[in-house]
């Protein structure tokens, strides 16, 4: 079935409404038709062009009572309780703040650059049955969130719908989820709900990454857990001038810089919207070195690159006030969350068979 | 010149409220081809027709008294099928596949057959038939080769949320009201399993508009009693990958169609 466009016309209904009615022409057919587009003109990027953000429902909002419904009592009361209490919009989660900066920078970008596409997508993702996403869109509604395309499985894999909109990062309260979205080469991490959420910048977004097995590969992770710290500061002197291999957000820091490129060339450096933050247990003067050679090799700026030698992430993450952060070991999640900030755990490399609140990684 | 046969050896299905799904000879086997023993070789709508049975199979498990059931009629279209008669029906039973009737019509008199048995549904892979029967108010869907691998283990229904209009008002009407009586019963079937380990999925995807208008087509769904597995508002993405990955079998769209 092929159909040309042939024309527009807006019209009022008998209820007032106002209508679309576009003319098509069926070219096997024949005749024309027509459609009704009912909503207003929904202008989403394509996904080649655009920067998708895939999030859950579990993350962009509040879902633990209704959490708690399926854990005790099961999935026909789940729903039944999800669809009572369908005009009740869920509360903002973790993740919620990071898509409102989101929103906020393509604000920016549009006044700049009108007719471009390349702007951040978001896409709500949830496993949750489709009969009960009406509560999903009417809390979209309610917290006047841009997000207008969404999937919602049924208890199936989104994945393969992730890879079909070319998904830049994915972010899940579910680690097997996210482990299997890291396995298909796309950049993702797992949120947890904070006790507290510190205050964040509304006009600034600032995404904070940890260095070794989240923008770089965990090759010198592994030096340092299984020959310790002095061999790894001799492994890393050594290689200094041969570059780290790519960790699982490298593609997303790349993204990022390309969208604050587009604010550079229309002299808003100083104002940036984006800000970009390296939060490392490697020390400036030795192993840091490697890792900002390799940053520059890929050609990658990042704004500020922190150092910490071992000292502990939390108190500088505060200061930062990042909307996210991603770091691979729970250690660190755990203590930046104590403090108030976002964090959020990439499952990947050497660091998933340690993980645990007593582990270390003191002066890398 | 119609005849009908009446398989005994199929379980009675009381008359209450059957499904009744029409589906050409020409969808259910491969044209042309034919295996060792010369009988018919499955082609299109075969994993259909078999997704349909296991439905039947699960809704009896559940009830052994069950009458919302699918009734399938196989229905030749063409004089040559028509003389073919027992061939298809011996093809038919070596394939294990529960045919209720047989219709051996021709071109002239398949629409007559189709009206007199009150078919819900008709599948074929024709377009020329599949008109013919929307004009006269039959829910006809055309079957394409993306049919032929979908599961057999499940009967997977895509709704689509956008729809496009014809400007006849006459038939599109009835076929409007004979999508949302089928879709009715499809939901009042699904309503029959839980959420999970369902012989039926239903899923809704709106290709142009936001999440209003996905919103509203999941609101126009359960109003007809159905309830979705799974939606998708695409908001402008091209729908084919989400097709490959979803493997409906047959796609309805006149439920959305706003006259």
């Amino acid at each position: 079935h092929i159909l040309k466009r042939v024309d527009q016309k807006c019209i009022t209904t008998n209820n007032k409404k106002k209508k679309t009615m576009i003319f098509l022409y069926d070219m096997h057919a024949r005749k024309t038709v027509f459609q009704f587009s009912g909503h207003r003109n929904i202008e989403t990027p394509k996904p080649e062009n655009a920067v998708t953000v895939a999030v859950s429902s579990r993350v962009l909002f509040r879902t633990e009572r209704e959490q708690k419904v399926f854990e005790q009592q099961g999935v026909e009361e789940y729903l039944r309780y999800q669809i009572e209490h369908e005009n009740e919009p869920f509360a903002p989660g973790p993740a919620f703040p990071f898509v409102k900066a989101l929103e906020a920078v393509n604000a920016r970008l549009r006044e700049l650059y009108p007719q471009s596409e390349e702007l951040f997508d978001i896409v709500l993702v949830t496993y949750n049955h489709a009969h009960v996403g009406i509560r999903l869109i009417n809390t979209i509604n309610h917290h006047n969130l841009f997000i207008e395309r969404f999937c919602m499985t049924g208890g199936s894999s989104p994945i393969g719908y992730l890879k079909a909109w070319q998904t830049n990062l994915y972010l899940s309260a579910d680690a097997n989820k996210v482990r299997e979205a890291l396995t298909e080469g796309i950049a993702a991490a797992t949120m947890f709900m904070p006790e507290k959420m510190t205050e964040v910048s509304e006009s600034q977004l600032r995404v904070a990454f940890d260095g070794d097995a989240v923008l770089f590969s965990d090759e010198s992770e592994r030096i340092f857990k299984a020959h310790g710290l002095d061999k790894f500061f001799e492994h890393e002197k050594e290689n200094e001038d041969r570059l780290l291999d790519h960790g699982p957000l490298k593609g997303f820091l790349e993204a990022l810089g390309k969208l604050q490129k587009k604010f550079y060339a229309k002299g808003q450096r100083l104002d940036c919207p984006i800000r970009t933050y390296l939060v490392t247990a490697r020390s400036a003067a030795s192993s840091g070195i490697r890792a900002l050679k390799t940053l520059r090799a890929w050609g990658l700026e990042i704004d500020e690159a922190l150092f910490l030698a071992g000292a502990p992430k939390g108190p500088m993450l505060e200061k930062i006030r990042p909307h996210i952060y991603f770091d691979d070991q729970m250690f660190h999640i755990e203590g930046a969350a104590e403090m108030g900030t976002i964090a959020a755990h990439v499952p990947y490399g050497i660091a998933q068979k340690h993980n645990s609140k007593h582990n270390t990684s003191a002066g890398k | 010149m119609v005849s009908t046969d009446q398989k005994t050896d199929v379980k009675e299905k009381e008359a209450d409220c059957p499904v009744v799904v029409a589906v050409t000879s020409h969808a259910v086997f491969e044209s042309g081809a034919e295996d060792p023993d010369g009988l018919y070789v499955g082609g299109i709508a075969f994993p259909l027709l078999q997704a349909l049975q296991k439905v039947n199979e699960r809704l009896l498990k559940e009830n052994p008294a069950e009458s919302l059931l699918f009734d399938v009629i196989l229905i030749t279209t063409e004089s040559q099928q028509q003389q073919e008669s027992s061939r298809i029906t011996e093809s038919i039973r070596h394939h294990g596949l529960k045919v209720s009737r047989f219709c051996f019509s021709n071109e002239e008199d398949f629409m007559e057959n189709l009206l007199n048995n009150n078919v819900h549904l008709f599948l074929t892979t024709n377009r020329n038939e599949a008109l013919q029967g929307s004009q006269k108010g039959v829910l006809s869907v055309l079957l394409d080769e993306h049919t032929a691998s979908c599961p057999t283990e499940q009967l997977r229904v895509l709704f689509c949320g956008d729809a496009v209009v014809q400007s006849e008002a006459g038939p599109a009407l009835a076929s409007k009201q004979a999508a949302q009586s089928f879709s009715a019963q499809i939901g009042k079937m699904r309503g029959r399993f839980g959420p999970f380990d369902s012989p039926i999925s239903i899923a809704l995807v709106t290709s142009r508009g936001g999440r209003e208008s996905c919103g509203d087509a999941l609101r126009t769904l359960r109003s007809l009693g159905v309830n979705a597995d799974e939606a998708y508002c695409l908001a402008g993405v091209p729908r084919g990958p989400i097709k490959r990955l979803l493997r409906p079998h047959f796609l309805l769209s006149e439920c959305f169609s706003s006259n």
